[in-house]
Formats: structure tokens, sequence, C-alpha cells
């Protein structure tokens, strides 16, 4: 990574032409052939880049005038950098970047469900992970205190897509007639609108759940009843 | 759906009137009008109301011009041409009348909306929540309202009892609308038109009809507990301008903390990084002292709701329902859960 603070001028021709008059402005140049003008105004946007693959040409030392440029169709995409004094131009070895972990995804919902179902209900008991349909596994399958089944969907978000899919794995659940009672739960951070009217119309109990309470972080807000 | 941001103007025989919806809620509001030629049309309701607040004259006329497909409005010496939206995608509204139709008097059906309307819920992903359960029978009106972090119930005893009754789910923001169309109506009556999933109230010739909520409002008296540990009857006004001023102090989700202690209150607030405030107040209170914490806005509702006499607040522990109560039983309760104290 290459990281320049100069004040400079940026032409870009390609679909249009648009100038950035000269200001002190931070030039990013990385590995992959990617190049970025920040200004320290206007958000996370460059106000000005040009994705890899590029060709970048440099004049002078420090650098008086850089073009930036990159094949689009039968024309090109170009940026002129002229430079007026260079500030600071630092390289940095980043290595091998590590991916982007996300936390509160379905994965970590499904593991905090599993160690605690009582979430889902009262006295609901754990009986497998990935429970196996002929179409797909549902998350969890847990049994009550009076030994009825409830299948259990896990999402982040519960829109109506997931009502459909929790009823189409309580269709081919059903057909086994010692579950043809099981019951759907569908947990989720947080619930669509739409999809709480249709989980409700179709008998399916929806349930909210916080992952920080869940991994035992915070302590449940209290309620009158559970909502 | 372009239409439901206009509002329609419809001119007949007998006047006209304006009509508004948003699928939800549905306003029909009679005008006085000297009527040439009779017709139906949609205008953009914000322009419309930013046009007419800006009329210079008393009266306005309204020509719609079919060729140019727009209104003329002439007031005064100002002229304007708006544009008018596609008239046939304005949904007709609901009419009063059926084979439910109650009349209830408007002052009393008013103050019971404003008594409970807070505690209904503005979270849309639990329609239930977000609507007060209204019975009107005999010489009872009741209505109830839940976010389940507090509940609010009013029972108005009627002077004459009711011909008909009703119960019926209907959402907050229909209610909190109509209690201001009734204010501004001055009407003594409202009449009440229950469908299987509407409802239709009319106010002084004012029409507001509203969808119902589906489903099963929670079973509120279930929630109130049998018995509390302790019961204190204070004026409501004192303790009221106690959280006012502590709750200045409660900010970013800080709890509102009420420590109870021989004789006396002592209400304080304190958010990291702005500051703290405490105020002791007396308090007829015995036992053993201890302290809870409440959501100060949510407590602030609760007091704020009472009429304004002396209320009695019921305590069980610090992690149970307190009960706000009227103190002359005119029929107002207020739950509300606590929030824990990291101590």
């Amino acid at each position: 990574m290459r990281l320049i603070v100069a004040r400079c001028e940026v032409r870009y021709s390609g679909r249009l032409n648009a100038v950035l008059p000269e200001a002190l402005r931070l030039l990013m140049v990385k590995a992959d052939g990617s190049f970025m003008v920040h200004a320290d105004s206007g958000g996370y946007k460059p106000s000005n880049w040009m994705t890899a693959p590029t060709v970048i040409e440099e004049e002078g030392d420090p650098p008086a005038r850089i073009v930036v440029r990159k094949r689009a169709g039968a024309s090109e995409d170009r940026l002129e950098i002229e430079i007026a004094e260079v500030v600071s131009d630092v390289h940095h070895d980043m290595g091998e970047a590590a991916a982007l972990e996300k936390d509160g995804v379905e994965r970590d919902l499904q593991e905090a469900l599993a160690a605690a179902p009582q979430f889902c209900g009262e006295g609901f008991r754990l009986v497998r992970r990935e429970w196996p349909t002929d179409i797909g596994p549902v998350d969890l399958m847990c049994r009550d205190p009076a030994d009825d089944w409830i299948a259990v969907e896990i999402k982040r978000i519960a829109t109506i897509d997931a009502v459909e899919q929790l009823s189409r794995y309580l269709e081919r659940i059903r057909l086994d007639p010692a579950m043809a009672a099981c019951r759907g739960i569908l947990a989720a951070q947080s619930f669509k609108p739409q999809a709480r009217v249709l989980a409700e119309a179709r008998g399916l109990t929806c349930v909210e759940v916080d992952l920080a309470v869940l991994r035992g972080e915070r302590e449940p807000d209290l309620t009158l009843f559970a909502a | 759906m372009q239409a439901l941001s206009g509002v329609q103007l419809s001119a007949h025989a007998g006047g006209a009137e304006l009509r508004a919806t948003d699928m939800e809620i549905g306003l029909r509001v009679p005008l006085e009008a000297e009527v040439d030629r009779e017709g139906t049309v949609v205008l953009p309701a914000r322009l419309l109301l930013d046009v007419a607040r800006s009329l210079p004259g008393a009266q306005a006329t309204f020509e719609l011009r079919p060729a140019e497909q727009d209104v003329e409005v002439v007031s005064g010496s100002a002229t304007f041409h708006i544009r008018t939206l596609r008239s046939e995608d304005f949904p007709p509204l609901p009419e009063p009348g059926g084979e439910n139709v109650v009349e209830v008097p408007a002052t009393a059906f008013v103050e019971t909306i404003n008594r409970v309307a807070r505690s209904a819920s503005r979270d849309e992903t639990r329609p239930i929540l977000t609507g007060i359960l209204v019975s009107a029978s005999g010489d009872e009106l009741r209505m109830v309202a839940t976010d389940s972090y507090r509940l609010s119930v009013k029972e108005t005893r009627l002077e004459a009892p009711l011909e008909g009754g009703f119960e019926a789910n209907v959402p907050a923001r229909a209610l909190q609308e109509l209690a201001r169309i009734s204010q501004a109506a001055e009407a003594d009556t409202l009449t009440v038109s229950v469908r299987s999933n509407q409802i239709v109230f009319e106010v002084g010739g004012d029409v507001l009809s509203s969808r119902l909520i589906e489903g099963q409002f929670p079973n509120y008296r279930q929630l109130l507990p049998d018995a509390f540990e302790h019961e204190l009857t204070l004026t409501s006004g004192e303790l009221t301008e106690v959280v006012r001023r502590m709750s200045l102090m409660a900010q970013k989700n800080a709890p509102l903390r009420l420590h109870f202690a021989e004789g006396e209150l002592t209400v304080s607030a304190q958010t990291p990084d702005v500051g703290e405030a405490r105020e002791t107040m007396p308090l007829a209170f015995s036992g053993e002292s201890f302290e809870i914490g409440f959501n100060p806005e949510f407590l602030r509702d609760g007091l704020e709701s009472g009429d304004g006499g002396d209320l009695v607040l019921k305590l069980i522990s610090p992690l149970r329902p307190g009960l706000i109560e009227s103190a002359d039983g005119s029929g107002f309760l207020y739950l509300i859960m606590p929030i824990r104290l990291n101590v």
C-alpha cells in the first residue's frame, strides 16, 4: 500500500470529464492496482477512484505527475494527477489480509440457541442441530416439556422468505406420522412486519432473540409478558 | 400509489368534502361551499396544505380545468394552478353506519384515549401492540394499551348506559387522530360503526375510518399482580416534577433510580460523561429500604397520565412490576416493568 499526501489537481476523462481542483489530497495506491483519491471530507467514499486492473505511470522523483489508465470497452478511463507538492509518500507492506469476520451471523445464532434452547420456549431441549429433511436441514429440532416436536428456523432478519422456508420444512417433517404435530418456531434478531403477520397466520411462533443475551453477556430487558 | 399522497376534493350539490387516506386510516372532512359544477379531483396534499395556509383571502375558488389537468385556485389577488393526480386511483372510503352502531360521549372517549395512548407500542413488527383495545358496553368504556414494558388501563364510567357495545383493537394512531379531531370539533357525541375488520368514527360531521388490528390482545388482567409489598399514597404533581427534573440526567438509556427509605424517597439519575442528579422528598414509607430502577420516560408517562390528583404507587420488589393507580378510584391503572440496576 502506498499513501501519498500531496497538493495536487486531478483530472478524470472517460465516460465523462471531471476535475478536482488543486488541494491537499490523499492518494492511495493499493498493491492490487486500485487507485483512490481522498479528501478530508465527504465521508468514506473517495473523491475519485479507479478499480483494478490499472496501468499507473509516474513522472519525477518526488512524483510530479501520475497517470492512471484503464481500458473501458473501446475507450480509456484516465486519471491525470498534477502534483504541486508532496507532503508525505510512504509504502507499507500489508501482508496477507485476513477476511472480514462477522459476528451475529446465523451460524452464531444457531450455536447460541442450540446451547440455550429455552430461549425458544420454556423447558425446550435440543434434539439435534441441522435436522435433515428431504429438502434441506432445519436449523434446530427441539422437544418441549410435553415431548412435542418443535422445528426452529433461525435467521438474522426474518422475512417472508424465512416463513415460507420454515413452512416447507414443516410440510416435509409432518409427513412422518410420529412428527405430524411438529410445531414451527421462527427465531430471529429482528422481524419484518409482514413476516410476523404471515408466520402468525400460519400458526408459526416468532421468537425475537438477542445474541448478547443468549451468550449471557447482557441481562434481558424485563417485560410484563413475552411479546 | 401516487394518489395516496393526495387529498381528494369532492364538490357536490350539498357542499364539498376533503378526503385523505394512507390505506390504514381514512379521513373525510366536510366543507361549506357554493358549488357551481360538481366534480371530484385529487390534489397533492402537502402542496395544497401549503397553498391553503398562504392564501390571502378568507375564501377561495377552486375550478377544475380538465384540458390543463389542473385546478385553478383563486383567493384575493392570488392565483394558483395545481396539477391534479390520477383521481381513479384514489380508493373509496367507508361510510358510517351498518349493523353495529354505537353512540358514545365524545369527551369521555377522548379523555380515555389520552390516558392510555402513550403505552401503545410504536414497533410495527408487533402490530397487535400498536393498537388500543377499546371495549364499550353498558355504562362502561374501557381502553387498554401495552408495549410489553408498561400497560395502561382506563375504565371510564359513563353517565348513561350505551345502546349496544363493541370490543375492538384499534390502531393507537387512529385514536390519537380521532382525539385531535374531536377536540377541534367540540361535539358532544361520536358515533362508532364497527365491522369485522374496520371501524368508522363520525364526530361533528368528520368521518375517520380505520382498519382493525387482528389477533389476540394480551390478557391484561393476568398481568396485574394479586398483591403488593408496599402501597404508598402520594401527590402526583410533586413526584412528577421530581421525576421530570431527575430525568434530565438519565440519558442514553440510563435508568431513573428510586430509593425508598424510612420516611423518604430519593430519586436519582446518572449518565456517564454527562453528570448526575439526586433529589429527596418526604414519603410515608416504612420497612426495609430498597431501590428500584425505571425507564424515565415510561415512569413520567405513567405519572402524567394520571388526572393530577393523588395517586397510589404499589411495589413488590426491584424486579417485579410496579403499579400506579389513581387514588380516587377513577379507574386508571399503569403497570410498569422496572429496569435491572447494576449496583
